[in-house]
């Protein structure tokens, strides 16, 4: 039982001492991919992750085993969103993704 | 009496040695990336205070990039330059490199040893450089078990001026006690596009601050205060298990460059 909230103290205290960060590239192909992460090195894998247009979400999806998701581009404006909960949501506009 | 002789020898070596500090540079003028992007390097063989002579490197026999634990050879992509500085031109190399995973991009260079004929040795410095993209850390601690080698105990690329740097200098993989350690301040800008040095930004008020000679202590451990934004590189000397080279004395080394950041 100890040892459960210990990990979850660990698990609180990477969730909210440390911020959440995501970096975006052009593949060039049509595609982008966003990798997340948090300043203390930690996983983002299974984190919740969406495209938004217009303010409707095109596109959702989870953080792989690699903390990555790639998405096919967006024709017009859009934005990457990396949620990690509140406080830790992290937009990337699509005009400052490139290759 | 023999042994006065060979104390003399030795005093006389390291002291010849403290006058020519060579560093290995693999140079790219930003190491902390806001985005993932392609990265340019200079590798040049200098002195980065004084650029008094500007050595030709005599080739490299390893050059790769860590991401993620994932090693990566970058030996092909390195292209041979002639690079200028203040007092003359010297054979260099520079190389391109997409860095566009998160995390840290940590190159290691092991240039040939090179012939310093004032020495009549030779000198290697395993040199390493990280570069992060995005703030996210991964692999700038990472201890590789070189010959030689400085394991960064501070982020070499998230440094603000007057913050510190500390390094442990190991030699595959044990600790170095009292390890000698040479520190130089990146006194110019790098001309990227012409290959050349710019002019010096301070002068010394004496030689000792030209190459700043520390030591690490008992468990090889050292820290040493940034006075000033730029370019740092801590080289320690000799510390390599590799002895001799071509039947001559060879100074293997462990070069690492940090940069520190203007709080403005």
């Amino acid at each position: 039982m100890k040892r459960v909230i210990l990990s979850l103290a660990l698990f609180t205290s990477s969730l909210f001492a440390h911020s959440a960060i995501m970096s975006c590239f052009d593949n060039g192909d049509g595609s982008i991919t966003c990798e997340g992460g948090f300043s203390d090195g930690s996983s983002a894998s299974g984190v919740n992750f969406k495209v938004e247009q217009n303010g409707k979400t095109i596109f959702e999806a989870k953080m792989s085993e690699d903390s990555e998701v790639t998405f096919k581009k967006p024709s017009s404006q859009y934005s990457a969103v990396f949620d990690a909960g509140e406080g830790h949501q992290v937009y990337v506009k699509g005009s400052d993704i490139t290759e | 009496m023999k042994k006065m002789i060979l104390k003399t020898v030795a005093v006389t070596a390291l002291l010849s040695s403290s006058a020519y500090a060579h560093f290995q540079m693999v140079y790219t003028p930003q190491t902390a990336l806001t985005k993932g992007q392609t990265i340019e390097f200079k590798h040049i063989f200098t002195h980065p205070f004084s650029d008094e002579h500007t050595m030709d490197m005599a080739g490299v026999e390893e050059f790769f990039v860590i991401n993620k634990e994932e090693k990566t050879d970058l030996k092909d992509t390195l292209k041979s330059i002639t690079f200028k500085g203040s007092s003359n031109s010297g054979k260099a190399y520079e190389s391109s490199y997409k860095a566009r995973k998160m995390g840290d991009h940590l190159f290691v260079m092991t240039p040939t040893p090179y012939y310093e004929k004032n020495e009549d040795a030779y000198i290697q410095q395993i040199t390493k450089t990280v570069v992060n993209v995005a703030g996210a850390p991964s692999d700038w601690d990472a201890e590789l078990g070189l010959k030689a080698e400085i394991v960064p105990l501070t982020k070499p690329y998230a440094i603000w001026e007057h913050g510190s740097f500390t390094g442990i200098v190991k030699s595959n993989g044990t600790v170095v006690p009292f390890a000698e350690i040479e520190v130089e301040y990146l006194n110019r800008d790098v001309d990227m596009k012409n290959n050349q040095m710019g002019k010096s930004k301070v002068e010394a008020p004496q030689d000792s601050f030209v190459t700043m000679t520390i030591k690490a202590n008992k468990d090889g451990e050292f820290t040493f205060a940034i006075p000033k934004a730029g370019f740092w590189a801590f080289c320690a000397l000799g510390v390599g298990s590799v002895k001799e080279y071509k039947g001559k004395e060879l100074s293997q080394d462990a070069v690492i460059w940090v940069e520190a950041k203007a709080m403005k």
